[in-house]
């Protein structure tokens, strides 16, 4: 049975944040609590000489925005409570103190799969960061699993 | 440094050997403003009142940990981390001994890419977040 929603839903954006600065400490904090060492992440004298020229923070510190005030309340949800499945995340220019960033969101995809535990409904959201340049820092897919 | 050259399919990463203490979980909740109204990433009362067996560690910490696998791996040279797609499959708890691995499954000299599976175990060996990641050797 195919699942059934309004294809109105895909790809309109529903969400736009209010943009976030990012904080040369947040992210040393950020660095700290996974145990990053790095030091083109840490160590400012380090970083200049490497690649980007400057600090920037671990690619997965793109994980760290928070969604809008709205993001839960417009993820389609079939039959019970959904859970976090899983992100699927597209690293596309570094995150830099400093940088402005705001996150627009829409919902990709929804599907059906049947697995031996029975059948379940998968909902993608996707999030696209962008810093105050407009440039995509990132694009994360949120998948958002839910037992019909 | 790592060069696209000198990388094969079947070289591994790791493992990373790591104890992620209940404070350290809760930082990591805190820094992503999830301290407040998610008790199940820092408290075990909270967590089990949620059915769950105590504490778990923040999906997005562990997404954390295997980037940082592959960040280790890449160490200070251009190569990029441009894609991490994970599954969490089982809860991770934290006070306890996890390794991150990883495996190269194919390299693709046109865009000079390899794709990298990476996941996470505990001491029973169990998997319990997988992924998928990918790295640009950019020139």
């Amino acid at each position: 049975m195919a699942v059934n929603y309004d294809p109105a839903l895909i790809n309109k954006v529903f969400e736009v944040t209010e943009p976030v600065e990012v904080k040369a400490e947040k992210i040393k904090r950020y660095c700290a609590a996974l145990g990053e060492t790095n030091p083109i992440y840490t160590d400012e004298v380090a970083a200049k000489e490497g690649p980007y020229g400057g600090i920037v923070a671990p690619p997965s510190f793109a994980v760290t925005f928070r969604n809008g005030r709205h993001f839960f309340e417009n993820v389609p949800r079939f039959g019970r409570r959904g859970f976090d499945a899983g992100k699927d995340v597209e690293f596309v220019s570094p995150i830099r103190p400093g940088d402005q960033v705001t996150l627009s969101s829409h919902v990709k995809e929804i599907y059906e799969k049947t697995g031996r535990t029975g059948t379940m409904v998968f909902v993608v959201i996707r999030s696209t960061l962008k810093n105050q340049k407009d440039e995509v820092l990132a694009h994360i897919d949120h998948r958002f699993m839910n037992r019909t | 440094m790592n060069k696209f050259e000198e990388i094969n399919i079947g070289d591994t990463l790791g493992p990373l050997e790591l104890f992620v203490s209940k404070d350290q979980c809760r930082a990591y909740a805190r820094i992503i403003g999830m301290g407040e109204g998610a008790g199940r990433f820092t408290d075990d009362e909270a967590a089990k009142k949620e059915g769950l067996p105590g504490m778990i560690i923040p999906g997005n910490m562990s997404l954390g940990l295997l980037s940082k696998l592959v960040t280790d791996w890449i160490g200070s040279s251009n190569a990029w981390l441009s894609r991490m797609n994970t599954t969490y499959r089982v809860p991770v708890q934290p006070d306890r001994t996890i390794t991150i691995h990883g495996f190269i499954t194919n390299k693709n000299p046109a865009d000079r890419t390899a794709e990298i599976d990476v996941w996470m175990e505990n001491e029973e060996a169990e998997r319990l977040v997988t992924g998928t990641a990918t790295v640009e050797f950019r020139k």
